[in-house]
């Protein structure tokens, strides 16, 4: 850092004195080495009036001064130049993955309609053939009818599956009633035991319920296959102007600082969660000592209304 | 109108020239000056590469013009070993930039277009361009 510094102070001086396009290019080298070092542009701007203020020579004409701080501009924008070119990946970035969740959330749809509408006519098909069969087969008729039980499971785990998908229950009567039905789900599944606690008068627009929804569910997801937990509390509590929800586990825990906690491995589950959030201006936190659990807690903006 | 100028890269100091020439030439054009620096960038991430990967190349600038637009086209080429995976190179976070968005994807953005050639037996030519705003 501190040689970095030096280095730019030198080149900001030979642009000043005129050295012209040979200083540009080291600027935008420094630039590039400050970027990697992990430099924020406004590092780079402190970096530079603090360099600008030293180069100056105090005994120059205003119109020798004018020349000088159009160079040092043209410096400083060159210094900037490698920012700019990150800065439009990320937004490209961004960009590309709002489209994806979009892309996501219309999968799930398609999905949830074919498990839930055209496995269920290829079932009710079944049901008719094997009426038939036992018309035609009497002494089958019992064993049929183990099949018949069989079918009825499935029927109804793919109902249930489908409606956890794409809760038509969120639209219907609200998130806290979602989320009852997905934990009784995974609870069955799992055999975690879990509760769900909330203010069931909470007026939510579609977009934060389906945000919300889908971020318990990655929750309950990474707390089936990680935390070797046996219980689980949601809360969603209204403070002020925020919408507070924590999932917290009993589990394992982890150690939120290491490596492996870091988002980029925690696969693209959170990595989604992060960008419905920025979206909603919502912010996400993840409390865990080892051994002692874990706790993820998101604030939302909201006001009480639906226009949130 | 048609101003052509082909700096060879061998080193540091030809990065300065290609740039310059790049410059000058979007001063001439009417550039705007942000324009000119993304230009110069660009110019210097490919020269980059050319001492980096090949040792020496060169690189071509041109003005075009298309209707009534007028623009810059760049090109790097190199003899160098070629670049076996294109799609790897193009993506975010290879070679050293570490998915800093710099390099070969970072010009891409920077510029209107883009096009990337590549084998082992002919090396590797970049051709971008960018039109006047």
């Amino acid at each position: 850092m501190e040689m970095l510094e030096d280095q730019y102070r030198a080149a900001l001086r030979d642009s000043i004195a005129g050295m012209g396009e040979s200083s540009l290019q080291q600027a935008y080298e420094l630039g590039r080495r400050a970027l990697t070092e992990g430099l924020g542009v406004l590092d780079m701007a402190a970096m530079y009036h603090k360099a600008l203020t030293a180069g100056l020579p105090r005994d120059s004409t205003p119109e020798e001064t004018a020349l000088m701080l159009q160079a040092g501009a043209s410096f400083f924008a060159e210094s900037l130049a490698p920012f700019e070119m990150t800065h439009r990946g990320f937004r490209d970035t961004n960009i590309a993955l709002r489209h994806l969740n979009q892309t996501l959330e219309q999968e799930i749809k398609r999905i949830a309609h074919a498990l839930h509408d055209e496995a269920g006519q290829l079932l009710a098909s079944v049901y008719l053939a094997l009426n038939e069969v036992a018309a035609n087969l009497p002494p089958a008729r019992e064993h049929l009818l183990k099949v018949k039980g069989l079918l009825d499971l499935i029927e109804g785990q793919l109902r249930r599956l489908s409606h956890e998908l794409r809760p038509t229950i969120l639209d219907d009567l609200g998130l806290l009633a979602a989320l009852e039905f997905l934990a009784e789900g995974v609870a069955a599944r799992t055999g975690l035991l879990i509760t769900v606690e909330g203010d069931s008068e909470l007026a939510l627009s579609p977009l934060l319920s389906t945000t919300l929804y889908r971020i318990v569910q990655e929750a309950f997801t990474n707390v089936t296959r990680h935390a070797k937990a046996t219980q689980v509390n949601v809360t969603i509590q209204h403070e002020l102007q925020t919408l507070r929800c924590s999932i917290k586990d009993n589990g394992v825990g982890f150690d939120v600082s290491s490596l492996s906690a870091q988002i980029g491995e925690r696969g693209l589950g959170m990595i989604g969660i992060r960008e419905r959030l920025n979206s909603l201006g919502g912010s996400l936190s993840l409390v865990s000592t080892l051994g002692q659990g874990t706790e993820l807690v998101i604030i939302i903006p909201h006001t009480d209304s639906l226009e949130a | 109108m048609a101003s052509e100028a082909v700096i060879p890269i061998n080193s540091d100091i030809d990065v300065v020239a290609a740039r310059q020439k790049g410059r000058e030439l979007a001063t001439e054009l009417g550039f705007v000056s942000t324009d000119s620096t993304l230009l110069a960038t660009a110019i210097s991430e490919l020269a980059r590469n050319i001492i980096r990967y090949a040792k020496y190349g060169e690189i071509l600038i041109v003005s075009v013009q298309s209707g009534d637009r007028v623009g810059i086209t760049v090109v790097a080429r190199d003899k160098g070993p070629g670049i076996t995976n294109i799609s790897l190179a193009m993506q975010d976070g290879f070679s050293t930039s570490g998915g800093l968005g710099l390099g070969l994807p970072g010009v891409k953005r920077m510029m209107d277009e883009f096009h990337l050639v590549s084998d082992a037996n002919n090396g590797t030519k970049v051709t971008i361009k960018k039109w006047k705003r």
